[in-house]
């Protein structure tokens, strides 16, 4: 321990350089395996996405064509078409949001067993997309569970399957993702809540403060790093996990009318063999994902 | 005294912090806030809204469990018990041989990613030397890339070296993608443990090496627990890269086979029901054993 003291200052100096190397050799023979995989299986793959994107590549042989592929890309109606469904997803997002928000504030208010509902309205989220799909088809599909309860209350002339149109069918898997999302939000907002100074409750109720102006003028904005993280992961979850359970629930259709970014990397390169066109795209869904997390970065900024 | 005892010590001396691991601390106070408010007749209102919102969060259990004991003639009738769909499952599915793939390749990618992500992470934490942020950006960066993004390069760089249907693949490809946001979860781990526990046992005369094996290792339990929990998870319920990698129906893990179950032309509702609970249970037993760990890695990156 008490080596560096004994030791001259030049001595010191030495001894510290030596450290130095001996750090950085350690360094770099540990950071070694993580660099490997992650620049072997993630960093190179981009780097080849970003060049085939601008070939004609079928997975044997590619021609360069030039960053024109991306011109055509987005003058193609199926592409935009892809894209408007993940807009009409994205519109979901808020309610994957204000719902966990409205069950999270009710299992704070900690009625009786408010410890068991917050363990099973979590539970989803350790089943797999596959499953809910599997379900899901069922809820939707004519007659289902959906359809069932529109009888019930009257609204039967809404009865249809309703994976079989275009429009009810991005409605039934944006449903399912708002559903889906409710657990893991839900968590997200009772966590912020829980790091929330009672005193300051306890100060409002002095004041004789209602339950909602408390709830708007005092939880709200203690939770806004709660409220970026779930919008953000809400939003990334949006666009790139839902491969699963669109393939099970629609396949992509009908007439690609559930057809997403990511599930139409799928068809144009395992279905129709264009690898290009699918590591293009590909790069387009990157890029979007690129613009949201530096857009959170920007907000991030914006508050120190 | 070995080490790691003398280690732990130092650790609970300085009361050291360990990255939000801890469950947040409970608020007797606004308890007793919420008990106070109990003449509410609200609160009653709240207990019957939660009952319904579980309900519905619920409901694929409900439906999974009901329907899988029934025959295919009385799921159409929609009423009648049997077990005969439980019977017929093991030869629609090969239900075994699946669930010991799931667990062979989710345990050796979660040896990859342990493996890789304890090594950086440690050194991210611990060691400082010339060019260490940068690499700590790349490593950290390739969490936003997607796997759709990277898929067709990746699948094409397999095939290469015939690596498509084999185990190796798949490991391989959840081992890379795991291991960016667990080295981000060590990172901050690491750096919550004091670094006098490092220089006390570099001035012991422990090379780096063993210091991360013999200090720094022992004392991430938690950290280990939450990133194997979280990659269980998401590699058992992952269904894009196993039906990529892994097309010979002996390869399949059990989520692409009951995804391929569930596009089959002929599937039996009841059966597919009962292959989905069998897929599930894993998971939601890890769920249930393990949510505070699941939750600690979730929140963590809102803290960042």
């Amino acid at each position: 321990m008490g080596l560096a003291i004994a030791a001259t200052t030049a001595g010191a100096r030495e001894g510290r350089n030596r450290l130095g190397r001996n750090r950085a050799r350690a360094g770099v023979l540990l950071l070694l395996p993580a660099v490997l995989v992650v620049g072997g299986f993630i960093a190179v793959p981009i780097g080849q996405a970003i060049y085939y994107s601008m070939t004609n590549w079928n997975g044997i042989t590619a021609q360069w064509v030039g960053p024109g592929t991306y011109l055509a890309l987005f003058k193609n109606p199926i592409f935009l078409r892809v894209l408007e469904n993940n807009g009409l997803l994205l519109l979901s997002v808020p309610v994957a949001i204000v719902v966990p928000l409205v069950i999270a504030s009710l299992i704070n208010e900690k009625v009786w067993g408010w410890k068991i509902f917050r363990s099973l309205i979590f539970l989803p989220t350790a089943i797999s997309w596959v499953v809910i799909g599997i379900v899901a088809v069922r809820v939707f599909a004519d007659p289902g569970a959906i359809d069932s309860i529109l009888g019930t209350v009257g609204l039967g002339f809404l009865q249809r399957d309703f994976l079989s149109q275009p429009g009810t069918a991005i409605l039934a898997v944006g449903l399912t993702f708002v559903w889906s999302m409710v657990g893991t939000n839900t968590i997200i907002f009772l966590t912020g809540m829980s790091t929330i100074d009672p005193a300051i409750y306890e100060a409002a109720a002095v004041d004789a403060a209602g339950r909602w102006s408390i709830f708007i003028r005092i939880t709200i904005p203690l939770l806004k790093r709660y409220f970026q993280f779930s919008f953000v992961l809400t939003i990334i979850t949006a666009f790139t996990a839902l491969f699963s359970l669109i393939f099970i629930m629609t396949g992509g259709g009908p007439n690609y009318g559930t057809t997403t970014l990511e599930f139409f990397i799928y068809l144009e390169a395992f279905s129709v063999g264009n690898f290009g066109t699918g590591a293009m795209i590909g790069v387009v869904l990157l890029t979007i994902l690129l613009g949201v997390s530096m857009v959170q970065l920007w907000l991030l900024r914006g508050e120190h | 005294m070995n080490a790691h005892d003398q280690s732990t010590r130092l650790l609970r001396r300085v009361g050291a912090d360990t990255a939000g691991f801890d469950s947040p601390a409970p608020t007797p106070r606004l308890a007793k806030l919420a008990r106070g408010l109990r003449a509410d007749p609200a609160r009653g209102a709240i207990f019957i809204f939660l009952v319904a919102v579980t309900f519905v969060m619920l409901y694929p259990f409900y439906f999974m469990v009901k329907n899988s004991f029934m025959s295919s003639q009385q799921y159409i009738a929609g009423h009648g018990f049997s077990t005969a769909s439980w019977s017929q499952l093991f030869s629609a599915l090969p239900v075994f041989r699946e669930l010991g793939n799931s667990t062979l390749i989710a345990g050796s990618a979660i040896l990859i990613i342990l493996f890789c992500s304890t090594t950086a992470g440690f050194t991210f934490a611990k060691l400082a030397f010339r060019g260490r942020s940068v690499l700590f950006l790349g490593v950290i960066g390739c969490m936003m890339i997607p796997v759709q993004s990277i898929i067709i390069p990746e699948y094409v760089n397999l095939s290469h070296f015939g690596l498509i249907n084999t185990y190796t693949s798949a490991i391989l490809v959840y081992g890379a993608l795991g291991t960016p946001f667990a080295t981000f979860l060590m990172t901050a781990y690491f750096r919550g443990l004091p670094d006098e526990v490092i220089e006390a046992a570099l001035c012991d005369g422990l090379t780096y090496g063993r210091t991360y094996w013999r200090i720094a290792l022992p004392l991430a339990k938690p950290a280990l627990v939450t990133v194997i929990v979280l990659q269980f998870i998401q590699i058992w319920d992952d269904l894009l890269v196993g039906l990529l990698f892994l097309q010979e129906p002996a390869n399949r893990t059990i989520t692409v086979g009951l995804a391929a179950l569930s596009s089959g032309r002929v599937v039996s509702i009841p059966i597919l029901m009962a292959g989905a609970i069998v897929s599930a249970l894993p998971a939601i037993a890890v769920y249930i054993v393990f949510q505070r760990y699941l939750i600690a890695g979730m929140t963590l990156g809102i803290n960042r």
